[in-house]
């Protein structure tokens, strides 16, 4: 239940922060959504079986399952690497609250 | 054949992209770019010709017990899109050496790299997998978008990122949820749980929506035809091919897998989405005002035309969808070369700077004429035949859905051919040109200067275009061969207990 609501939260202010103008706040965004996610995987066999999920060591009836835990370690990668693209992108549009794109001459109207 | 070679397909390129960033030689940039996407075409027509015999292949990663182990499948759909989609990539490679974007650092690792995950996505077995190798195929996507094209590429870019980052987020939640409902994620043990449980049926609902999203299908299309046209031609024709064509290979693969044969309850609202993405895509064609962007839209309608197959979900609408899509990726490939060739020679795409260059350009003019009449599916082109592959099977539905979707296909066409003969009208037909803008094509700025009459699309330009067009041409001519392999390929989403015998032994 716990883990639902914080999924249900995560993902409203990630909504929230993805619709605002700003690059930053869209990074911030997806961070959160990205967060949900993870929490989604976590809560498909982690949550209901806590031990260590070490072979030989734990009792497999009690053991968490490794597979969701892989799948949310590979997720963040993937995100922490397009989190700092999406940085890099922010800094290079500079004050995209007022401007759209530098002033190259090119026609804005599309 | 030794099926511990199939992951092979998605890690050399990826070694050789890494080797392309140590040894920072171009010509060794220039053997692999083209060498690698050249050998993964051969692997993809051998596969072919082996699945005559053995319709599919399977290993499992490690060895680790099967339904634990990342597979890697091959069967005849996933050779006939590996061959496709590796061929394309060459030819814009190829058209990346003539262009000289090639000696752009890093770009020749991000091509190679765009192959692994493209390679990859294709051949996997696992949901999971399948996310982990189209976000392989995204992240090269996203610096290759950053370092070619002009200015306006780093506005859409952001754009590209966060849709696609969202909807991966979004596929991300789906895998999550199938695993929680079925406990596993190896798609062969995934067969017909959308049939059996509604639940189940509802986590694969949110992954099948993802990959809608970045198949480019309407209402979700907007980011295909904004993004597209602001990086270059060559790498569009990549990103055209590539993209959205997996995404509609992991679409019919989920679907087919985990609805069994059986089409889902859900059809009405797949086919009236396919509908209207034929019918928008080749509306809104009219609205752009570059070349780019009309062939854009006409992706779009493409997308609706490849899944109208999933809608139908016949044997022969299964068939018809993947001879439709090797068609559309040539065809679109040899378009936005041709379109890049005028680009680069003349320094704009915009469709009112553009006029009368049939006069200069009368090889490039017949091309492109072809190229659209690929598009709207009249001989001497492959459209021919994968529109009547389309419409066979949408009649074979029968009542009143046939003659929707005849409607929609036959509509679509007229649209698209008002629109794009418009098109050639604004490009090649008119007053001769006077002026071009030659600093242009990088930056988007530069001044405009008197014409030369003697500038010529350079012939290193126009060859990869040609030569993806001859490919189309081809088709046409060679279809009676090709129809059993997509028929076979169809099948193989129908009858799917050879492939659950391969994957779980």
């Amino acid at each position: 239940m716990i883990l639902a609501m914080t999924v249900g939260v995560l993902a409203a202010g990630g909504v929230y922060l993805l619709l605002q103008r700003s690059m930053v706040r869209a990074v911030f965004g997806i961070g959160l959504l990205s967060h949900a996610a993870n929490f989604v995987l976590l809560a498909a066999g982690v949550s209901a079986w806590r031990a260590e999920p070490l072979a030989n060591r734990t009792d497999a009836a009690v053991a968490a399952d490794p597979l969701p835990q892989a799948f949310v370690l590979t997720a963040i990668v993937i995100t922490l690497a397009v989190t700092v693209y999406m940085l890099m992108l922010a800094v290079l549009g500079n004050n995209d609250d007022t401007h759209r794109m530098p002033n190259t001459g090119e026609s804005h109207d599309e | 054949m030794n099926a511990a070679l199939l992951p092979l397909l998605a890690a050399l390129p990826l070694l050789a992209a890494a080797t392309t960033v140590l040894l920072r030689t171009p010509l060794v940039d220039r053997i692999l770019m083209l060498g690698i996407p050249a050998a993964s075409t051969l692997a993809g027509i051998l596969l072919v010709l082996h699945h005559a015999a053995e319709p599919v292949v399977a290993h499992s990663v490690g060895a680790f017990v099967p339904g634990v182990a990342i597979p890697f499948v091959s069967d005849t759909f996933a050779a006939v899109m590996i061959t496709v989609t590796s061929f394309t990539t060459m030819i814009g490679a190829l058209f990346l050496t003539r262009t000289g974007e090639d000696r752009l650092r890093f770009l020749p690792a991000l091509v190679l790299m765009l192959v692994g995950g493209v390679n990859g996505a294709l051949l996997t077995g696992d949901l999971f997998n399948l996310f982990v190798f189209i976000e392989v195929m995204l992240l090269p996507s996203y610096a290759l978008l950053a370092i070619t094209g002009t200015w306006r590429r780093l506005g859409v870019g952001r754009l590209f990122v966060l849709i696609n980052l969202l909807t991966s987020t979004i596929l991300l939640i789906g895998v999550g949820l199938v695993y929680g409902v079925v406990g596993t994620v190896t798609m062969a043990e995934l067969v017909g749980v959308a049939q059996e449980d509604p639940r189940a049926a509802l986590a694969v609902g949110v992954v099948l929506f993802a990959l809608s999203i970045k198949a480019g299908v309407v209402p979700l299309h907007g980011w295909l035809p904004r993004s597209y046209p602001a990086t270059s031609s060559g790498i569009m024709a990549l990103f055209a091919g590539l993209h959205t064509k997996v995404a509609i290979y992991a679409l019919y693969r989920v679907y087919a897998i985990t609805q069994d044969g059986t089409p889902s309850a859900w059809i009405p609202l797949l086919a009236v989405v396919v509908v209207v993405t034929i019918l928008l895509g080749a509306v809104a064609s009219y609205g752009e005002f570059r070349i780019r962007g009309v062939l854009a839209y006409q992706m779009v309608s493409g997308v609706g035309h490849i899944l109208l197959g999933l809608a139908i979900f016949t044997e022969l609408a299964l068939a018809a969808g993947i001879f439709y899509m090797a068609h559309h990726i040539i065809t679109m490939g040899a378009l936005l070369l041709t379109a890049g060739a005028i680009e680069e020679t003349y320094g704009t795409g915009r469709l009112d700077r553009l006029q009368g260059l049939m006069r200069r350009e009368w090889w490039l003019a017949a091309m492109f004429a072809v190229g659209l009449l690929s598009l709207v599916g009249l001989p001497p082109t492959s459209g021919l035949w994968g529109k009547v592959g389309l419409v066979l099977a949408a009649v074979g539905v029968g009542g009143w859905e046939a003659w929707v979707y005849v409607g929609a296909i036959v509509a679509a066409s007229i649209a698209s051919m008002l629109a794009l003969q418009y098109l050639w009208g604004e490009v090649f037909w008119g007053a001769p040109q006077q002026v071009y803008w030659p600093a242009s094509a990088r930056t988007g700025e530069g001044p405009e200067l008197e014409l030369p009459e003697t500038l010529r699309a350079r012939a290193g330009l126009v060859a990869p275009g040609t030569i993806l067009l001859g490919t189309s041409v081809a088709i046409f001519v060679a279809a009676g061969w090709l129809m059993p392999v997509v028929t076979r390929a169809g099948a193989g989403l129908l009858a799917l207990a050879p492939y659950v015998e391969a994957v779980l032994g």
